[in-house]
């Protein structure tokens, strides 16, 4: 399709007039993970509307628009994972200097030689039929929408590696996400998806809830908000009831399920998956927000940047099918559906903003600073720029003694990585060398590494701080003794932090295998491992390691492989919440 | 509401069909909530009828397909005419616009020879919040207030502030009452 698009031809026009490189297109059509959202007619090269609803917009457009190369196109783009490749060259640079120096080195063509300022200004003004067209494509560009309204539950490492060829800022991001959030569920980019997002959430809420007497009281408090949508809203019941109607049927069903949240899911996924009945509910909340927002015009009047007003607003943003919401949308919709129920929304933003995590934002205002603890049921949402999709932490558990989790790294670092792959014993920072003075550090007897292996939870005393307790402590032999205790600290501790000779066989069944040959030692190679499964690669949290290419879940490793998760073992892979934080500062 | 309480969707605890749906299944369920739509507005053009304008369905029966009339305005160069126009409903009503046609030939600025209209709420402004009435109402006070500035007929867009005898005469030259087909 861009193949015949004019404007495509137009960039071949500039790339050579400039002697870019021939590639240029396929920068900017190159394959990315973005999810392409946003349907709105009006799509074309506008940013800075403001909120992240729409923020993303422009970047879409400089996606399939290579013609909106101004700079403030340019910059708005630096959101999508493909910019970090549009970003390599200086296309959109349009000062004079720089112009003329790229004319300088190229042998250009006559004419465009004997003023080269003139020329950078000609070449990068657009022909007006050029830009005609690459609109019309703008405007009935539809983008290619696969799978459910909604998806199924998924690990959130498959964010991780689609990410994993993208940005420096989104891999390391990505790279952290999973352990804060450790599933997500893949909304459809149809540009209804944060709509759809949250409605699902408040569903999948209230059945979570398992609360009949809460699932009846709100569709109690819906139906009386019907007279709020006519008379505030000013929508006539002939046009509502259709949408109401499906939302009313869906708590019916879910509240005759309560007893049975698997079924009562079932139903939600179904149900949101059905275009008509899941439409009708999007739609029912969409009219809830701008009714709220109608009626509350003193609180949100001045957020409207719409020209055409909070009436305007209202019909062009609020109330259009897939046109995505915004910032504002959210603060209504989580005021007039989800404040009154207790429930609060936790957006966790996925940009290319400076940070090593994701930055997240919670609704309503007056939850923000408070631990989760003391609030009610959380709803988390993932946004990338002009996308949601849901997301789910793992429930919260015991948080494991920080000394533990030191000491564990120590005891194991020699017995694995030292004697067999010295190349990235750099990856072990501060650890490192605090064992290298140790005493043994470089030898570990044979011998020893089978019984280390084999005694899989150890007591908890016997790694005191101090550097001098060594692995080779008695403690080791004998763990049986003591074991009660720190099975119990194993038990809460994260999975995919621990490392796996402390991951005993009865807390967490069929381990993650990763394979990786090039990096055992010749004591992994040892029977008795093999047979114990104790051979597989732990997992490095040092944030060094992490970002490094050792690291086969970076994407420089040759044995490239995504940290793998299983649904099944979500159980343990718990606490990463918080607790996350703590160990890539041990 | 009783009139749209035997829908599949009614009973308490019965799974959506989608669950079990074939592709040919879910389009006929698709066209079933569209129609339960055009039921209700069916409804409302019956019960609330709004002033010189009025909506039926064809006489074939099939609920996507509607007959419409809007009575000309007073004090507009359509005064006492009957304009007759079709709607024709999307399986995925009201989600996408109808497509609405004047069949009456009518001279007016957003209005082409084949009786296409430009009108941005039938277009991309359209929500899921609009029916058949407000387009009907909408499509009425453009009768008297042309936009002008995005004509489908120029010459009409030009007349209508120059000349507006000529343009009345020009209205009523074109103007040919239909039969009802």
């Amino acid at each position: 399709m861009y193949e015949q698009d004019p404007a495509a031809q137009f960039v071949h026009q500039v790339s050579a007039g400039y002697s870019l490189p021939q590639t240029l297109p396929q920068y900017t059509f190159d394959e990315t993970p973005l999810r392409l959202t946003d349907r709105r007619g009006r799509g074309g090269g506008y940013g800075g509307l403001g909120g992240p609803g729409v923020g993303g917009a422009a970047g879409r457009s400089l996606l399939y628009s290579p013609i909106f190369s101004t700079p403030a196109s340019a910059n708005a783009a630096g959101v999508g994972p493909a910019s970090s490749a549009a970003g390599h060259f200086n296309f959109h640079t349009t000062s004079a200097t720089s112009a003329s120096a790229l004319t300088s080195s190229v042998p250009a063509t006559t004419h465009h030689r004997s003023s080269p300022p003139h020329f950078a200004i000609q070449k990068m003004e657009p022909n007006p039929e050029d830009l005609v067209a690459q609109e019309a494509a703008a405007r009935e560009f539809q983008p290619q929408l696969e799978g459910p309204f909604v998806g199924e539950k998924t690990p959130s490492s498959a964010i991780t590696s689609e990410y994993a060829k993208a940005d420096p800022v989104y891999i390391q991001k990505t790279a952290v996400l999973p352990r804060t959030y450790s599933h997500y569920r893949p909304i459809q980019g149809d540009g209804n998806c944060g709509w759809r997002a949250i409605a699902f959430g408040y569903f999948e809420t209230l059945v979570k809830g398992g609360n009949k007497g809460q699932i009846e009281a709100e569709k109690l408090r819906l139906e009386g908000l019907n007279s709020y949508i006519e008379t505030i809203g000013g929508h006539s019941p002939y046009v509502y009831t259709d949408f109401v109607e499906e939302t009313l049927l869906l708590l019916d069903r879910v509240a005759a399920l309560a007893g049975d949240p698997e079924q009562a899911m079932r139903e939600v996924y179904a149900t949101f998956n059905d275009s008509e009945i899941g439409n009708a509910i999007m739609y029912h909340f969409r009219l809830l927000a701008s009714s709220y927002l109608k009626g509350n015009q003193d609180t949100y009047g001045a957020f409207v940047t719409d020209e055409a007003g909070v009436q305007g607003y209202c019909s062009n943003v609020l109330e259009r099918h897939q046109v995505e919401i915004d910032h504002l949308g959210v603060s209504l919709l989580v005021d007039v559906l989800l404040k009154p129920v207790g429930f609060v929304l936790e957006v966790a933003y996925l940009d290319r903003s400076p940070g090593s995590e994701v930055n997240s934002y919670r609704f309503p205002e007056e939850a923000r600073d408070r631990h989760p603890s003391t609030l009610g049921p959380i709803i988390y949402l993932l946004f990338r720029p002009d996308h949601y999709d849901l997301l789910y932490v793992a429930e919260p558990e015991p948080i494991p003694e920080p000394v533990t989790v030191q000491v564990h790294r120590v005891a194991f670092s020699p017995t694995y990585d030292i004697a067999s792959a010295p190349v990235s014993m750099p990856s072990y920072g501060i650890n490192m060398g605090v064992l290298g003075m140790l005493p043994g550090f470089h030898g570990p007897p044979p011998g020893l590494a089978p019984t280390l292996l084999d005694t899989s939870p150890s007591p908890l005393s016997a790694y005191s701080p101090s550097p001098t307790s060594t692995w080779m402590t008695p403690p080791f032999a004998e763990p049986p003794q003591q074991a009660p205790p720190v099975s119990v600290a194993v038990q809460a501790a994260p999975v995919p932090m621990s490392l796996p000779i402390h991951t005993a066989p009865a807390v967490v069944p069929a381990a993650p295998l990763q394979t990786h040959p090039l990096r055992f030692s010749e004591y992994c190679q040892l029977p008795e491992y093999v047979e114990n499964d104790t051979w597989r690669e732990p997992s490095f949290q040092t944030s060094t390691f992490r970002n490094s290419h050792f690291n086969v879940a970076h994407y420089n490793n040759p044995n490239f492989q995504p940290e793998e998760y299983r649904p099944e073992a979500e159980d343990y892979e718990g606490p990463q919440r918080g607790n996350g934080k703590k160990r890539a500062s041990v | 509401m009783s009139y749209m309480d035997d829908t599949q969707n009614s009973a308490p605890g019965s799974l959506p069909a989608s669950k079990a749906a074939t592709g040919a299944a879910t389009s006929k369920k698709v066209n079933e909530n569209a129609t339960k739509r055009l039921q209700n507005e069916l409804m409302q053009m019956m019960t609330s009828p709004a002033p010189g304008i009025s909506a039926f369905p064809s006489a074939d029966g099939n609920l996507l397909f509607w007959r419409a009339t809007i009575e000309g305005p007073e004090d507009t160069p359509y005064a006492g005419l009957n304009l007759k126009l079709s709607f024709e409903f999307p399986a995925n009503y009201p989600y996408t616009p109808p497509t609405v046609l004047f069949i009456t030939p009518i001279y007016h600025p957003n209005v082409d020879f084949s009786g296409r209209i430009c009108l941005d709420i039938l277009k991309d402004k359209w929500t899921p919040a609009y029916n058949t009435q407000t387009v009907l109402l909408s499509l009425q006070s453009l009768l008297g207030e042309p936009n002008n500035a995005s004509p489908l007929n120029g010459e009409a867009a030009e007349l209508w502030d120059k000349d507006p005898a000529l343009f009345k005469t020009k209205v009523m030259d074109r103007h040919k009452d239909i039969e009802e087909d």
